[in-house]
Order: C-alpha cells, then sequence, then structure tokens
C-alpha cells in the first residue's frame, strides 16, 4: 500500500510578510493582492509533487492503476479529518467547486413545481447553472435570496428565515396541486466571493433543517481561510471547497463533502465511472476514484501543501496573520481612498482574510462592465497589481485577500494606485451623468469574477 | 522611471509561438530503443501498453513546468488574459491537425470520458428516444447511458453486440440492419443517438466508424464517436467525415500531458450543446439574445483548471514533426503491432485475433495461454492476477476476457521493437502457468467471483499470489525533507523578458 509521506522542513520558515514571497514564484514587480481569485502554489510545495510526476511517467500503468489510488485514499483521509467529517467516505476530490457544486445540483431529480434558491451574491457559475437547470425541463423555479451590504450576521439570518418560510408557503401551495410535496434546493455560500465575506453560514443550513430545505453549501473560500470547520457538527446536506485557493495546493483540486444520509442522492459522478450503478449511495467513493484519466497529483499536492502549512506554524498562525493584515490593510486603504470597508460592524464579523474597500467613485458611477476591464488594464497589466473589482448596491468595490506575503505597505501602494486609476477612469467615462461613449479597448478581454 | 513602471507581462503566446530551442538543429534518433532515453521510463520497464495512459517525452515534461511556472509568475494576468490567446492558438493547431473547417469546432476537455459525458447530457432527452451503444462500448462512456436510462426511463439503450473476430464487412451489414430495426421500431419524432468507437479500446480495433457513421447519417440517426484511441494513431477527416460529435484524447497517442481531449462538433451540431459542466459564468439561456457561439466561450473557461494539459499540445505537434511525422510513426507502428503479434502469437502457441490486420493499427489483440477450460468463464481475480504479475516483472499490455478467451491488447510505440513482444511472449507463458497452479490450489468457491481490481486484494485468491506491485521495483521514492531555495523569478522566463 502506498502512503503519502509526510514533509519535514530542514530549515525555519522566513517570516511573514514580504520576504515570504521567497515561497513563492511570482514576477519580483507583481503584487499579488487577489490570491483569492485562483490560489497559489507555494515552491516547496511545487518541488514536494514532483517525484509523483515521476511516478507517473516511470510507470503509467502502477501509477494510475495503483499507486496513485492508494495515495489519494490516504489524502482522503487526512482531509477529511480536516474538515471534521464523520467518515473518510463522506469526503471526495473533485477538479474544482463548480465541479462539485454541478455533480450536486444536477444529481436531484429535478420536477416541476421543485425550487432552487440561490442568492444575488452567488458565484456567478453557480447562479448559470441555477438559471440551466431552470431552463430544462421539467424547469424547476429558480429563486433569489437578496443579500445587500452594509449588513450584519443577526440581520442577514433574520431575513434568511423569513425567506425560508416565505418558500415553504410556495411549496405548500404547490403540495396541495400536485398531490405530492416539491423539494427546496438552497445554494449557500460560506463565504461570498464577492464581496468576499464570510456568512453565518452554519445557522443559515440550520435554518434549512428546520425548514426541510436542503442546504448545499459553496464553501470554495473556505478550507485555508476559515478556522474550525467540523463539519459533522454543522452538519450541511453537500460542501464543497476549492483546496487550490486558500490551502495552497495545485490546481485543480477540491473537496466534495457528503454525510452518509445524502450520498444516495449523487446518483453519479461526472463523468460518470465504470463503478456506476443505478441508486448511487452504496458506491460513493468508487464511484468518484475513476472518472477518466486525468493529472491526479493535484489531489496529492493537498497533503504536501498541509505540511507547508504546519511548517509555517499551523493553521492559527497563518490566520492570524492574514486577518490582522486584511483589516489593518483595509482599513489604510480606506483611509487614502477616502471611502469604507463594506464590513461596517465593530467586530468585523464578515471579514477573514479578504476586505472589500469602496472605489471613490461619485455615486452616478455606471455599473458597466468596461469600467471593470478599465480597472484591470490600469491596475493588473499597466501597474503590475491587482485586486478584485465588482459592483455590488450601487457601489464599485475592490477586494483585497491578505496574505502571508502581503504587509500593510502593500496597501498603500494599491491605495496610490487606484486614486490615480479611477481618476482616469472618471476622465475616460465620465461621471455617469451624461452619456459618453465607452471605448472597449480589446474585445478579446473576458470578464472573469472570482 | 514611469516606462519602467508600465512594462507589460510578457505574453504567453509570444512564448509558445517560437519553436521549443530542443527542436532546433539536433537530429531524431531512430524508432525502436533508441527512443528510450527520451521518456522518464523505469530503468527496464518494458512498456507495451501505450493506449492506456499515453506517455510524455521528458523534453515536453521539462516544456511543461515552464508553462505551470507561468501561472504562478503573475496569476491574475494568466487567467483573465494570458491563457487565452495560447488556447486559441491549440486549438487552431487541432482544427487544421484533423480536418476541422474552422477553430470554433474545436473545444476542449479533460479527457474522452468527459467529452463523451458533454455530448450525451448536453441532449435534451424525451420519452420515445433510443440510445445506441455496443457491448464493447468504454466502461464510462458504457454506464453514461446507462445512467442516462436509469435518470430518464423512458430512454430507451439498445444495444448491438459486436464479437471478435469478424470482419469489416460482417460489422457493416450488421450495423446497417441494426440501425433499420432501431428506426423501423422507433416511435414518431423521436431521436435515436449512436454512440460508436472510431478504436475499440478492449480489443484494440480500428473500426470501419466513417462507413457506419455514414449509414447512421443516412437513417437521420444522430452520431456521436468516442476517438479516444484515435488523434495520433490515425489520419482524422472529421468535416468529411459527416459525425456529428467526435472526441478523443491527446494524452493517449499525441504525446500530449494528461489531462487533455478535445471534442470536435459540428456547426450543426452545435445547437445540441447548451452547457459546459460545470456550467460557465458565461452561460447564457437559449433564446434570441444567445449568441451563436455561446457554447465557445462557455468551454474557454468554465472553473479553474490547470491549462497546461491543453497548451501541451503546441510542444506535442512540435515532437512529432522532430521525431519523423505522421505517416512515419503510423508506419513504424502499425508494421511493429502486426509483427510483433504474429511473434507473440508464435512464442504463446495461440492466434492473434486479427491475422489480416483489417482492424489493426498500432494496437493487436492476441490470445492468452490458459487452457480451453480456464477460460470458460470471467473471473475478475484473474484480471487482476495477469495485471499484477506483469507489473512485478516490470512490465506491461492490458489484458482482457472477450468471448470466451483471455487477450493481451499490446501497443506498438516508437520506442519499441519486435524483441519487446519476445519478452512479453515469454512471460505471458509462465505468468499464465502459474495463474493456472495458483487458481487450482486456492480452491475458490463457485459463487466467490472478485468484482473489481481492489477487491482482488480481498479475494481469497489473493493469499495465493503474493505480489504486491509496489514491490522491489525501483521507483524514486518521495522526499522526505525540503530546504526553501529562494526561488523568487523563474530565470528562463527572465531571458524572454523584452
Amino acid at each position: 500500500m502506498a502512503n503519502v509521506v509526510r514533509l519535514q522542513y530542514e530549515s525555519k520558515p522566513p517570516p511573514f510578510g514580504h520576504e515570504m514571497r521567497k515561497c513563492f514564484s511570482f514576477d519580483p514587480e507583481y503584487i499579488n493582492m487577489n490570491h483569492g481569485s485562483y490560489g497559489s502554489l507555494p515552491s516547496p510545495v511545487a518541488e514536494a509533487i514532483k517525484p509523483y510526476y515521476a511516478l507517473a511517467e516511470a510507470n503509467p500503468d502502477l501509477f494510475h492503476r495503483f499507486t496513485s489510488i492508494d495515495l489519494i485514499r490516504d489524502v482522503r483521509k487526512r482531509m477529511a479529518k480536516f474538515v471534521g467529517a464523520a467518515h473518510t467516505e463522506e469526503v471526495v476530490f473533485v477538479p474544482n467547486a463548480s465541479h462539485g457544486l454541478n455533480t450536486i445540483l444536477r444529481s436531484f431529480i429535478w420536477e416541476e413545481g421543485d425550487i432552487i434558491s440561490s442568492c444575488n451574491t452567488t458565484y456567478n457559475s453557480i447562479s448559470r447553472t441555477a438559471e440551466y437547470i431552470s431552463d430544462i425541463p421539467p424547469h424547476p423555479e429558480a429563486v433569489q435570496f437578496t443579500l445587500l451590504f452594509p449588513t450584519s450576521h443577526s440581520e442577514i439570518i433574520q431575513n434568511w428565515r423569513a425567506y425560508v418560510k416565505s418558500l415553504n408557503e410556495i411549496r405548500n401551495q404547490s403540495a396541495q396541486k400536485l398531490g405530492r410535496r416539491p423539494k427546496i434546493v438552497a445554494i449557500i455560500d460560506s463565504i461570498i466571493s464577492v464581496p468576499g465575506a464570510l456568512l453565518p453560514w452554519k445557522e443559515m443550513v440550520k435554518i434549512c433543517k428546520e425548514e426541510d430545505v436542503w442546504s448545499v453549501v459553496d464553501g470554495a473560500h473556505s478550507i485555508g481561510q476559515e478556522l474550525d470547520l467540523n463539519l459533522a457538527e454543522a452538519n450541511p446536506d453537500f460542501w464543497v471547497t476549492n483546496c487550490h485557493k486558500w490551502m495552497y495546493a495545485k490546481r485543480g483540486c477540491a473537496l466534495l463533502y457528503v454525510p452518509k444520509r445524502n450520498q444516495h442522492i449523487i446518483k453519479a459522478s461526472f463523468p460518470t465511472s465504470h463503478a456506476y450503478k443505478k441508486g448511487g449511495g452504496s458506491n460513493f467513493v468508487e464511484q468518484f476514484e475513476w472518472n477518466g484519466t486525468i493529472d491526479f497529483v493535484p489531489y496529492i499536492s493537498a497533503s504536501c501543501a498541509l505540511d507547508f502549512r504546519a511548517w509555517l506554524g499551523g493553521e492559527h498562525v497563518i490566520n492570524d496573520y492574514c486577518h490582522r493584515i486584511a483589516l489593518e490593510g483595509g482599513k489604510r486603504l480606506a483611509q487614502i481612498l477616502g471611502t469604507e470597508i463594506i464590513d461596517q460592524g465593530q467586530d468585523f464579523q464578515f471579514t477573514l482574510s479578504m476586505v472589500n474597500v469602496a472605489v471613490p467613485f461619485p455615486p452616478t458611477m455606471s455599473s458597466a462592465f468596461e469600467i471593470d476591464m478599465a480597472f484591470r488594464r490600469k491596475l493588473l497589466i499597466k501597474r503590475k497589481i491587482y485586486p478584485a473589482f465588482f459592483y455590488h448596491n450601487g457601489k464599485w468595490w475592490i477586494r483585497c485577500s491578505a496574505q502571508i506575503w502581503s504587509q500593510v505597505e502593500d496597501f498603500e501602494v494599491l491605495g496610490e494606485a487606484i486614486l490615480e486609476a479611477s481618476k482616469e477612469i472618471l476622465e475616460e467615462f465620465g461621471d455617469g451623468t451624461e452619456k459618453k461613449t465607452m471605448i472597449i479597448e480589446d474585445k478579446d478581454e473576458r470578464l472573469i469574477v472570482n | 522611471m514611469s516606462s519602467q513602471k508600465f512594462i507589460e507581462p510578457v505574453a504567453l503566446d509570444q512564448l509558445l509561438k517560437k519553436p521549443h530551442q530542443f527542436f532546433q538543429n539536433r537530429a531524431a534518433p531512430k524508432f525502436g530503443h533508441e527512443f528510450l532515453p527520451y521518456y522518464s521510463f523505469n530503468k527496464g520497464f518494458l512498456n507495451l501498453n501505450n493506449g492506456s495512459f499515453g506517455a510524455l517525452p521528458i523534453v515536453i515534461t521539462e516544456a511543461c513546468n515552464e508553462l505551470t511556472a507561468w501561472q504562478e509568475d503573475n496569476t491574475d494576468y494568466y487567467y483573465r488574459i494570458g491563457f487565452i490567446p495560447p488556447l486559441i492558438g491549440v486549438r487552431e493547431q487541432i482544427a487544421r491537425f484533423v480536418g476541422a473547417t474552422d477553430v470554433d469546432e474545436i473545444v476542449m476537455a479533460a479527457n474522452t470520458s468527459t467529452g463523451m459525458g458533454l455530448v450525451l447530457r448536453n441532449f435534451l432527452w424525451q420519452s420515445g428516444d433510443i440510445i445506441i451503444r455496443f457491448n464493447t462500448t468504454y466502461g464510462t462512456v458504457y454506464k453514461t447511458i446507462q445512467y442516462i436510462h436509469d435518470t430518464n426511463p423512458d430512454v430507451e439503450i439498445s444495444q448491438y453486440e459486436l464479437l471478435f473476430p469478424t470482419t469489416r464487412e460482417a460489422i457493416l451489414e450488421g450495423w446497417q440492419r441494426h440501425i433499420h430495426n432501431v428506426k423501423r421500431n422507433a416511435p414518431k419524432g423521436s431521436k435515436i443517438v449512436a454512440v460508436v468507437d472510431s478504436i475499440v479500446a478492449n480489443p484494440g480495433a480500428s473500426m470501419p466508424w466513417k462507413e457506419m457513421v455514414r449509414i447512421c447519417k443516412d437513417a437521420g440517426v444522430w452520431a456521436v464517436v468516442d476517438g479516444a484511441h484515435s488523434v495520433g494513431q490515425e489520419p482524422l477527416d472529421l468535416a468529411a467525415s459527416g459525425a456529428d460529435f467526435f472526441v478523443s484524447s491527446a494524452h493517449k497517442w499525441l504525446n500530449a500531458k494528461r489531462g487533455c481531449a478535445f471534442i470536435w462538433f459540428s456547426k450543426r451540431s452545435r445547437e445540441i450543446m447548451l452547457t459546459t459542466i460545470p456550467t460557465s459564468a458565461s452561460y447564457v439561456s437559449p433564446g434570441p439574445d444567445r449568441p451563436e457561439t455561446n457554447i465557445i466561450s462557455q468551454f474557454q473557461y468554465n472553473g479553474t483548471i490547470d491549462y497546461t494539459p491543453y497548451l501541451s499540445v503546441h510542444y506535442a505537434l512540435q515532437w512529432r514533426e522532430w521525431i519523423g511525422g505522421e505517416s512515419a510513426i503510423h508506419k513504424y507502428c502499425n508494421n511493429l503491432a502486426r509483427e510483433g503479434g504474429r511473434r507473440l502469437a508464435k512464442i504463446m502457441d495461440t492466434q492473434v485475433m486479427d491475422p489480416d490486420g483489417e482492424f489493426t493499427l498500432a494496437m493487436v489483440n492476441v490470445v492468452l495461454p490458459f487452457p480451453k477450460d480456464f477460460s470458460s468463464s470471467y473471473d475478475a481475480a484473474v484480471a487482476s492476477a495477469l495485471t499484477n504479475k506483469l507489473l512485478a516483472q516490470n512490465m506491461f499490455a492490458v489484458t482482457f476476457y472477450h468471448r470466451e478467451l483471455w487477450w493481451t491488447r499490446v501497443s506498438a510505440q516508437i520506442w519499441n521493437e519486435l524483441s519487446d513482444f519476445e519478452i512479453l511472449g515469454n512471460a505471458f507463458v509462465s505468468i499464465c502457468g502459474q495463474i493456472v497452479i495458483e487458481h487450482q490450489n486456492a480452491n475458490i468457491p463457485p459463487d466467490s467471483k472478485a468484482k473489481s481490481f481492489h477487491s482482488y486484494l480481498d479475494h481469497p485468491f489473493r493469499g495465493a499470489v503474493a505480489c504486491d506491485p509496489n514491490d522491489g521495483l525501483d521507483c524514486p521514492r518521495p522526499v522526505t525533507a525540503t530546504t526553501v531555495v529562494p526561488v523568487g523569478y523563474h530565470t528562463h522566463l527572465a531571458s524572454i523578458r523584452p
């Protein structure tokens, strides 16, 4: 049986801050303030996985038929413990969170009268997934919970409870007409992508349970950023997270968590496995072990990533630093820009390692996507610094990711860059009060927000 | 000072447009064992199974490392802007290579199972529809069709039995009849979708798929071709083939990195493709507002993946040119498959499945030397024992059960020579002999059959076959410690910065 070797580091880690860039391979001129979108692969992890690539080429049959399967089972054991699952068999690997969420949402046998609920803040590809499911027969109804910042956890919980109850009333009416009880499936973010904000998702899941609503949790940003996950306790119906975001695994590596009681819902993996059989559930893990030839090393890299993080001091040490920088940096940025952080409560309950600050535009500023493109050109390409941009509740915002290589000075550099760039954009696009032709410089640019 | 601040990141497609320096001013070796140093196989590993997982030449492995370093250099630039031109470039190259009429007839997928799943799950299945599959349809695709029927019980499966040995003529006659019967009995207005292999996996057999596609199209039946083994093993002219969909894995016979396949679909077939899986952020609901090329945009980005496997095609095509080009590669492999198959059959005193060679490209199938009564029923324990014993001898070829016989499917590749087949033949003679004895001694109860590779390890037979495939093999051990080196900037990329 092959086991994943735990790494032991011979030297001490560099201190957090700019010196930590030694452990990554960034362009020295690039200030990375957007780890949250695609993650970053530490060089020691990149090195640590090279022997697994060598194994894959040394004897492709041995690796793909035996070794990789054993290794990944070993890693799953470690991951199950890490997220607090009750059983290793409740955790499988998928290429990314979108894939995991699609696997879940497509597995439900949708019927007339069913309701699929997302939020205005649901990640864009998942909203489109819900839309697609509603577009095809039997056309379950797609509904949306509205969440607008500024707000508070208690306000969200209150509104969520009222919302879910109202969905139940709609369902009860349908039930009478249809002679059977339709299902309600709610997609909940643990941490919203834009704005980057921690939600009271465990309470929201509890409310779903009380109202007999399926809870599908998009935890893409959670692992490595949110401490003490303890899924067995939180008990969502389904939960998905990206290990290649805040946990430093290689892309694409994500976890799909399905508690044993719900495994019968997952009819098949995507693509369908050799091991598929009708009814699903009974061989849940086996169905996710082989879905066609892929690069399996990213799944193995999750273990190497955890070793790296342990070497740095562990989850609490990493997250205490990132959280502190996010708050200090966010406040400094808001000061420089003369604006505010989206998380306005005294206790910053929405802020883990991501902080969202308003762009200094007048309230009349257009929400056109060309402005996002303009920021991308001016920041990412011209000034080699980049946070995610998004429009929310009448304002443009920046989402910054604080990481172990970040320092408060980075937020100052960003502040100056944003001041310059937003002035330029105001000149080019106008302030929204008069019509101005917007020039799109590069038609090949695509809007990809994470 | 300000001009220094505004240097644009080097575009990745600039990097890829230059031919890789490895191929400049360097002569390729002769086909055969001279090529082994260009691959990363274990010392002495006899690889006669390119067909399952392919093999990545060392130069392409290293080029891929550079591509991956690129991702880390400026990840936002890469994922929002940088990967797009080279990905389009790769799709253009594939389009030319396989005879597509336009780059937008090609999209990428992780592997053929995914590509086939994407196509089959996009059809809007209705009561009365029929899916035609074969007993030889590849497992994941076979089960995808099963899954579609299980979740849409009014969608019927019609299975065509393909039994070897046979002839191309017999297959075409039988197929014509089958299509005719299905068509005749199909409810009015229903659609019929046929899933046809261009090259079957087990046995490894090249099918008269173009003629089979024509038979489908003449009858108004959708033709979805599982071409997993085709690209790089046979020349392709997909627009001329008349197929509706064609999926093939570039990481098998085309030397790309694992995790790389493409879907070809004609413009006419595009209407079927509503969504990628997972659904992309750029998905637009069907209707007048949905652009005709929306599915192409969706395939460009639909979740964070490592694009390196897709981009590796760029290097794979250069490699193939350098080693001699498509005709030379096909000629060498086809000749070796035929000669090798004959030699193998001689040593094992059995027979080649396809002595006339009408189904043989780079894979050949030969009966294994088991006594006749031994093969009368399938036992996965025997399948597992064959696999384990081959690996224990530092070699591999696929083994499979078909029509009450055990067979081996052998892949002939540019690093193989005839002597490889001789070694394999002798190995099988001893392996099969051992298995018969151990199977007898194990006294396995008749109802206790192993169901999968891994259940073999709990099967009573396991005890009789003391062999751990990881034992005694010269595998590199994973690192146990690592020192942090100040890596910082990747020096190769620094050399091409303007």
